[in-house]
Parts: structure tokens; sequence; C-alpha cells
């Protein structure tokens, strides 16, 4: 007991930091940059701190510096609350950025609402709130959202296809693609689609084959896959090592590029919301010069997602002027359009009960063997978010 | 045929993981928990040289296991070797504690991204058609290869060479074995080093064949309920035990539901546990004498 | 009290009342005294971020002790605590989703769901020992696991169950400095039967089980029966905690309890001490506020925002590295080293202890 009393004085010793007077804008992050899922995040993340570092050095937004605080929760929630807990209370951020595994929203949600400080998701799955009629404090950049994913990826698998379809489901055994997969099988029947086969997979499969196997004696000439990028591409390659011929479709996630070029494959179609960097637009360019100057550690085309990310909030603390509240933040973050130069179909617009975008954009790519180079299999085609 | 097939692949790789738990445990009945992190780690070796001697592949997989080997031995000679005489929960949490920090040092040094070190290496990967309609990717082809001459070889190890018929010495009773002039030391760094080494090449083969990342370790870990079942003191043992584990969980991927194949060979070992502790061919602890 | 040795001074114990006192001397009662007011004056003082960490600590204590009496006192090693935490916090989860259970149901429900798998959990303990019956725990945890990633996908909770604050007459428990004193109070009484418990029949039982089970079975201790009853109260105990957690994070999913859990639990009691109650809270103490330590002092290096991705990973290897020198250089662990201090000052100016017999 009386070893606790000691170092419990220390323990408060050590924790009081002396509050710091604010001349910054103070951004307040908690990540997945270690642990499993840490390959989706941590680009984004580089990403950001490459472009606000950017921003800060051409003067900043209205002539404050932008303070990025970046936490690490490895994508367990009890870590999350406690990094945000801190942003909130020793740091005072104005602004909280989520970049984890949706299993860390829900406690983060709640602090947030606590302190009243608007919650921006980027590169993280978007929550219901964000959608029409959208929670005040929760906003989302990130390029995926669930159901309209589905709707799209099936609508270009009918009109691609010219056989009647025999659709292949792949999932990971997470909530999150579980739930897509299961309404894109509810969904399939009213494109005309038959549902053969739904593979839900453990994510530590040391072999795919088993399940690659399955898919293929169902007879599926159609595979369609929403889930982390190990399980697609696995999914796939253990297709092909099986002689499976169909097409396949599939979430473009952050490392698809990479993995077009690698794999080669004319069958395989990846519908994204960013443009890949193939389009060579000036924006692309000048990423990867940006990446190149900071020496990133992930490749530029990885970092489309977090890019946006800094383009948004940018432009909310433009908004929010100078000296600023979470308030501020908040209502300049419901009254926001930015420009994305091309990294989406559409710009980012957000509205009083809209905090996902209003038309969410798709756009199909594709290996093209005969030229060799990443072709666009359908331009932009949209969706009204009501 | 292809659930045939299948099942042999699978086995093969729980075989070739396990046996490295094996070989740990039956010479210093020390579990080594870092088994999958130490896998990885092989496997980023091979990587790494990979991209030293671009253009070379045999070389680079020729340097990548000897370094494991190395990383084995070392492990022993500057961790382990400073549990000796401690409890069992302890050397196995140093173990443990040792996969933390592999972890964290292979984030640091290659970053979380998905690797392919085929790609560095120069390696296809072209699957081959089998009589019965069945396809086999050439590198799971290798690796089942590679677990057949492995378990071979290590079997001559043990029965015929001096050092194998040392190695189980020890394991048998290491006083007596010190007391005859074995140098244990010498013995428990050749065990590690030879476990690493089965893990890396188990590793290599795995992100040959389906690149690199991070969920290895957790590949590691499900290859330990088939060293479990067979026995975790026996060699046959731990080629049987895979050889179950891997039929279930295939047959219930096939036939039932694929989630339950995470659990399943955690199912298979708690019966076995229940029925035959010590597993299928390990060797009944002794009784305890006061 | 006790009689005064002319060639020793110290304390003694004359009787058997003295030896079932919790609090023996003045000196004793004083720091206790003193301790309970820090305790008490602690969230006034400190700030939210502190008081969160506090009341992670208390959360951590409930577990390690329960841990602790499992391993470091009836010497069953279990590998699957993460899985008994997740089984309190999804007994919470579902009686409030499905039935709108307030908290006075939920936490006897889960003490009684740790109680029965622990029966589970403990069963294969009278077959197998030491590594055996650790991994026969291993593999529950991940049927625990399982059947609770079942529920949450079956019934839609794909980002977590959400929980409301437990209410207690109408008023809603969210108040952090309110929240502290609740898990004060839950690890005190955590604290005080695992003392009950271990000073008692049960506990010398356990010990004996410890030291060696075949003797002990000759002194007519029912082996059987005492093994069941550790894992039974252990288990117990750790699914309060668990759904403890499930109520102050507001939330409960199976993500929050995976294998890293586990052996942070395991790290709790080995770098606290094995064997000792205070281990098991200073290692709680110690594990849970490492990696704040640590992010504290990467902090500090120059340019550490830009590198970020490669600190937290730093964080992660140095959390095993402390392990691994906790475990080579400090068998013992914190409590050792606070008994060489104890023992450094009690004997001061003099180095070795007497040795004991020579003046006899």
């Amino acid at each position: 007991m009386r070893a606790s009393k000691i170092a419990f004085a220390a323990l408060a010793a050590t924790l009081a930091v002396p509050a710091v007077a604010q001349d910054a804008y103070v951004v307040g992050i908690t990540s997945a940059l270690t642990g499993p899922p840490a390959s989706t995040y941590a680009p984004a993340m580089e990403a950001l701190q490459i472009y606000i570092d950017r921003v800060n050095a051409a003067g900043g937004v209205n002539g404050k510096q932008i303070k990025l605080v970046i936490l690490d929760d490895s994508a367990e929630p009890s870590k999350a609350t406690a990094n945000v807990k801190r942003l909130l209370t020793q740091d005072n951020a104005v602004l909280l950025v989520n970049a984890s595994l949706s299993s860390t929203y829900a406690p983060i949600v709640g602090e947030a609402k606590r302190a009243e400080v608007p919650l921006l998701f980027a590169s993280g799955v978007c929550p219901r709130e964000v959608y029409p009629p959208a929670d005040p404090l929760q906003f989302c950049t990130t390029a995926y959202a669930a159901t309209y994913d589905s709707r799209g990826a099936l609508t270009f698998v009918k009109e691609t296809s010219k056989q009647p379809v025999q659709l292949g489901l792949a999932a990971m055994a997470i909530p999150l693609s579980r739930a897509e997969m299961d309404f894109a099988e509810q969904q399939a029947p009213s494109f005309g689609m038959r549902v053969v086969d739904k593979e839900v997979i453990p994510p530590p499969t040391p072999d795919y084959t088993p399940f690659a196997t399955k898919l293929k004696e169902a007879g599926a000439n159609w595979v369609f896959s929403w889930a982390p990028w190990v399980t697609q591409v696995r999914t796939l390659e253990a297709l092909r090592r099986l002689d499976w011929a169909g097409d396949y479709i599939t979430w473009a996630h952050l490392e698809s590029e990479g993995e077009l070029v690698r794999l080669k494959d004319g069958k395989l179609f990846v519908i994204g919301a960013n443009s890949l960097f193939q389009d060579n637009l000036p924006i692309h360019r000048e990423i990867a010069d940006a990446a190149k100057k900071a020496n990133a550690k992930y490749p530029a085309q990885q970092m489309t997602e977090g890019w946006i990310a800094g383009m948004v909030i940018e432009a909310a603390l433009k908004g929010a002027g100078w000296p600023t509240t979470p308030a501020k933040v908040q209502a300049s973050m419901q009254n926001l359009k930015v420009d994305l130069k091309g990294l989406r179909g559409g710009q980012i617009e957000w509205t009083k009960d809209n905090h996902f975008r209003t038309k969410q954009y798709y756009r199909v790519y594709r290996w093209d063997s005969a030229k060799s180079v990443i072709v666009v299999a359908k331009d932009w085609y949209s969706y009204d978010v009501k | 045929m292809q659930l045939g097939v299948n099942i042999i692949v699978l086995a093969a790789i729980y075989a070739l993981i396990a046996c490295g738990y094996v070989l740990i445990y039956r010479v210093s009945r020390v579990l080594n928990l870092a088994h999958g992190e130490l896998m990885m780690l092989g496997s980023y070796l091979l990587l790494a040289t990979a991209s030293t001697f671009t253009g070379h592949p045999l070389v680079a997989i020729a340097v990548a296991l000897v370094l494991s080997l190395c990383v084995g031995a070392l492990v022993y000679l500057f961790l382990m070797r400073k549990m000796a005489g401690e409890m069992v929960l302890a050397a196995v949490l140093t173990t443990i504690a040792l996969g933390i920090l592999l972890r964290g040092v292979m984030v640091i040094v290659w970053s979380a991204q998905q690797q392919y070190p085929g790609q560095a290496l120069g390696v296809v990967n072209p699957a081959i058609a089998l009589p019965g309609g069945a396809r086999i990717s050439t590198m799971a082809a290798l690796l089942v290869l590679a677990t057949a001459v492995i378990y071979g070889a290590l079997f001559a190890f043990l029965r015929f060479s001096r050092w194998g018929v040392r190695m189980r010495a020890a394991g048998q009773n290491p006083l007596l074995a010190a007391q005859r002039g074995i140098n244990l030391h010498a013995i428990y760094a050749l065990a590690w080093g030879l476990s690493t080494l089965t893990g890396s090449i188990a590793g290599m083969l795995i992100s040959l064949d389906s690149g690199l990342t991070g969920t290895m370790v957790l590949i590691g870990l499900k290859a330990f309920p088939a060293a479990l079942v067979g026995g975790l003191d026996s060699l046959v043992g731990a080629l049987f035990g895979a050889l179950i584990v891997a039929a279930a969980e295939i047959s219930l991927i096939h036939y039932v539901d694929p989630l339950l194949s995470d659990v399943v060979p955690f199912l298979v070992l708690i019966v076995m546990l229940i029925i035959r502790p010590w597993g299928l061919f390990g060797t009944r602890e002794e009784l305890d004498r006061v | 009290m006790s009689r005064r040795m002319p060639w020793a001074s110290g304390y003694f114990r004359t009787g058997y009342a003295q030896d079932f006192k919790l609090i023996e001397t003045r000196l004793e009662r004083v720091s206790a005294g003193l301790f309970a007011v820090a305790l008490s004056v602690f969230p006034f003082v400190a700030s939210p971020f502190q008081l969160d960490l506090a009341c992670q600590v208390f959360l951590a204590a409930i577990g390690s002790l329960s841990l602790m009496l499992l391993t470091g006192y009836a010497g069953q090693i279990s590998l699957g605590h993460a899985g008994l935490l997740a089984a309190g916090a999804f007994t919470a989860g579902i009686l409030f989703k499905e039935f709108g259970a307030p908290f006075w149901v939920t936490l006897p429900a889960a003490a009684a769901v740790g109680a029965l798998l622990g029966i589970v959990f403990g069963l294969p303990s009278l077959r197998l020992r030491g590594l055996y019956l650790a991994v026969s725990t291993l593999a529950l945890h991940f049927v625990v696991v399982y059947l609770g990633g079942e529920y949450e996908t079956k019934r839609g909770y794909s980002t977590g169950i959400v929980i409301d604050p437990p209410s207690i007459g109408g008023y809603a428990v969210i108040n952090p400095r309110i929240w502290y004193f609740v898990l004060l109070a839950a690890a005190a009484a955590t604290l005080f039967i695992c003392l009950n418990l271990i000073r008692s029949r049960t506990g010398r039982a356990w010990r004996a089980i410890r030291s060696h089970e075949t003797v002990a079975e000759a002194l007519g201790i029912g082996i059987a029966s005492y093994k069941l009853l550790a894992f039974v109260v252990s288990s117990a105990i750790t699914a309060v905690a668990g759904a403890l957690f499930a109520y102050y994070r507001g939330f409960v999913s199976v993500e929050a309890f995976s294998l890293f859990l586990t052996i942070q639990y395991v790290a709790m009691v080995i770098i606290g001490g094995m064997g000792s109650l205070l281990g098991a809270l200073l290692g709680a103490m110690f594990v849970t506020l490492f990696p704040y330590w640590i992010e504290a002092a990467l902090a500090a290096l120059p340019g550490a925002a830009r590198y970020a991705s490669v600190l937290f990973a730093v964080n992660y290897a140095a959390f095993g590295l402390v392990m691994i020198l906790f475990l080579v250089f400090e068998p013992l662990g914190l409590v050792g080293i606070w008994h060489r201090i104890q023992t450094f000052f009690l004997l001061w100016p003099f180095k070795h202890r007497q040795v004991t017999g020579t003046n006899r």
C-alpha cells in the first residue's frame, strides 16, 4: 500500500504538464499507426502530415500554423479513448481526426460529444451518422461508403457482363465487410444476378485456395469482394491459380494502383472514388513531388486519401477564422465546399445535414494487357446521397 | 481432388512451422511463442537480401537462410540462456516479450506495408496442373517438397548424426547429458537455430506464394495446435497433428462454415488435451515424486 | 504488545489474533490513512486525462489481482484472461441490449457467467499442468471471442455494442470523478476479497498446491476442488472487471479483447512480482502507464511528429524490451525492488542482514 502511494505521487508528478498558450490551430489525431490494420491508415497519416507541413511552410492558415498531434491507438478502442481524452484536455484540440478501425468509433464519438469538438473520419469507414440527417459533430472524407459501393459495383457488373451473372462474394471475417457482402447478396437479385456463393474468410489465413476452390466450384463467373486489400487480392490470386477465368471486381484501396501493375490481370476491375496516379493530373504530380521532397516512407500513390483530408482540414480552419473555437470550426465545416482538383469525380460538399458528400462518384479502372497500362473501364458516375 | 491438394498444402504449412515448436520444446522444454515473429523476420531477411543481391536469387536465398540460422542461435545465446532455471512461465513469457520486441522492430525497419519478396527476387509463381484436374502453385508445391525434405533430413539428423544423438540425449536428461561431456549450451543454440531456420523457410515460401504482411505472426500461432495435437516433443506427431488439423479445417471450410476455420484447430486441441494431454505421439510427463 | 528481544529489533507476532490483523503497526495505520487521503484528493487536483489514466489503472488492478490469485497463488497458468474479460463485457452488453437490464442485474450476471466459465476453463486443470493448461485456456479464449463476434455481426452491431452509463436512483454515472470513486471502490473491494482469501484456509491450500501438488494432496487438501475454486473465484472477479470496463467505456466490441490484452495482464503479474498482491497492483500501474511514459519521452525528441509512425513502433518494441529486461534481470519484479529498498533502509548503515541463529 505504501509503495503504491509513492508511485502514485510519482505518477502525478510525471504527468503534470504545464499548459501551453495556444498560438496555432491544434488538430488532434488518433490513428492505427501500428497493429495489423496499420497499412491502411499509416500512409494516409503520413500524407496528411506532409500536406500540413507544406501549408505551414507557406505561411499557415489565416497567418497561423497548424499543429498536428498524432497519437497511435493500435486500433484498440481503450487506447483510442485515452488518446482522445488527452487531445481534448491537454492539447486543447479544436478538431479531432480519427483514422482507425471502426471499433474505435463509439467511445471516441462519446468523448467528442461531451467536449463538443467536431470529429472528422479520414481513411476509416464513414459511420452512419455522417449521412443525412447528419450528427452535427461528425464528418467524413473517406472514399469508401457502405451500401453505395456495392450498388456502384453491381451496376458496373450488370453493364459490363454479356452473359447472365453468377455472382460470388468474398468478405473478410470482420463485421463491416460481412455486413456489406450481406447487403450485396440482398441487392443482387434486383440487378438480375444470382449469388452462387459467399465466402467469409478469417484474416489470418495461410492459404486462400480452399475458399477460392469453393467459389470456383459454385460456378461463379463474376466475383465481387469488398474487404481489406489482403483478402481481396489473395482471393483473386488463389482463384487465378485454380485457372478460374472469370471477372473480378473489388474496391480500390490505397494499394490498388501498385497492385494492378503487379498483377497485370486484364479481368481485374477496381472500383473507387479516388482517381489513380495513372491519370497524371497536375495534382498527382504535386503530391508525388511533395512526397519525394519529404522523403516519404510510403509511395505517393497511397497518399490521395490523406491529401484530401489535408485539403479539407485546411479549408475548414480557414473558414473558422482566428482566434478559433471548436464551435467555429464546426460551423465552418457545416458549410464547406472543397475543390479536389480531380482527385475525385467532384467536390466535397458539406451542408447542415449532410456531412458525407452530396454526390458519391465512382470510377472503375482495369489493367489493359495489350497496351500494358492501367485504363479507365468506366468513367465517373455518381449517386445522389440523400 | 482439389480438396485433397488443399489439405496437403495446408498440412505442409502447419507441419513445417510446427517442427520449429517441437525442436525447441523437445530439447529444452521451452515453448517458443515468438516463433511466428521469427518466421516473419526470416521472410523480411529474404526481402532484404533480395534487394542487396539483385539478379542472384539463389545467393539471396542462401544468405537469408544462413542469417536466420544465426538469428535463432543468437536469440538463445543472448536471451534464452539467461532464463535457464527460471519458471516455465517466465521463459515462455520471455519469448512472448521477444515477439513483441521483434514486431515493433520489423515495423520500424520495413514499415507495415504489404511486401512481395517474390517480385524482389524476380521469381515467378505459375500454377501447375496435376492429374485429376487439381492445380497447385509452384511455391505451394515447393513448400510441400521442402516439408518432406526437411522432415526427412531432421529424422536422419536426430537418428544418425553425432550432434543429433547429443540433441536427443540433452532432451531426455540434461543432467546426465552434461555429465557425459555434452555441451548443453551448444545443443540448445543449435536447436534454436534449426527451429528458426525451418520456420523461416516456411515464412519465405508463404511470402513468395502470397506476399508478406503482419498477419504472418498469426499464421505462426495457428500452426501451434498442430504441434500440440501431435505431442509437443514428437516430430512424427507434428506431422500427423498438422494433417489432422488441416483436414478438419479444410473440410469445415468446404462443407460447413468457413468462419469456423478460425476456431476449429483450437477445438480439436481442447478435445485432444482432455483425452490425451501429452498428444498423439508425445511422451507422458513423469509422475511427481515426493 | 510484542515482546522485545534483547538481541534483535523489529516487530514480532506473539498471538494468532495478530496474525490475522490487516494493519499491524502504528506506522502502517498512519501511512494507510495518508494513502486513503491522497487517493480521495487526487481526482480534485488531477486533469481529466490523469483521471482517465487512474481509472484505467483501477480497472487493470482488478484484473491483475484476480490473475494473481490464480497464477501467483494457486499456481495455475491461464492465457484466457482476455477471453474472461470479454465474457463479462459481453454479458453486460447483451443483457443491456436485449433486455435493457440495469447494472445491478448485469454485474452479478457477469460474475455468474464468469464463475461458470471458470469451471469450464478450470476443468482441463484437473488433468493438465503448466504449459498444456496455458494452451487449453488459450483455446477457450478463441472460442469466447468467436461467439462474441458472431453476436455482434448477427445482431448488426458491427461497430460495437453501445451501452448507456449505469444509473443509480435515476442519476447516470458519467462524471469522471464519480467513475473514479466507483472504480476505486471496486478495486479496493477486490483487494480486500483477495487479502481475506489468501490468509484463510483457502489461500493456504492454494499455496500448498502451487508449491507441490503431490505433497498438498498427501496433506489432505482436495486438489480438484481447490483448483476449480481458484478458477471460479478468479474468473468471476475478472468477468466483473470486464463488465465494469464495458460500462466505463460505454461500449463493447471483440476487437478490444485481443490476445495482446492477455499478454499485458500476464506481464502485470510477472513485472509486478509473482505471488504478491502488492505486485499485482504495482504491475497493473506500470503496464498501464508505461506506454504513456514512453510516448512522453519520445515526444520530447526533436522532430517527433514527422516520424510518428516509426516512433509508435518504437513504443511497441520498448514494451517488449522492458518485459525482457524485467524477466532476465529482476525475476522478482517490482515488488522485489521494493523489498530491496525496504531492506536497505531497515539495515542501514549495514549492508547485510545478520545471519539468524548465530546468536542463539
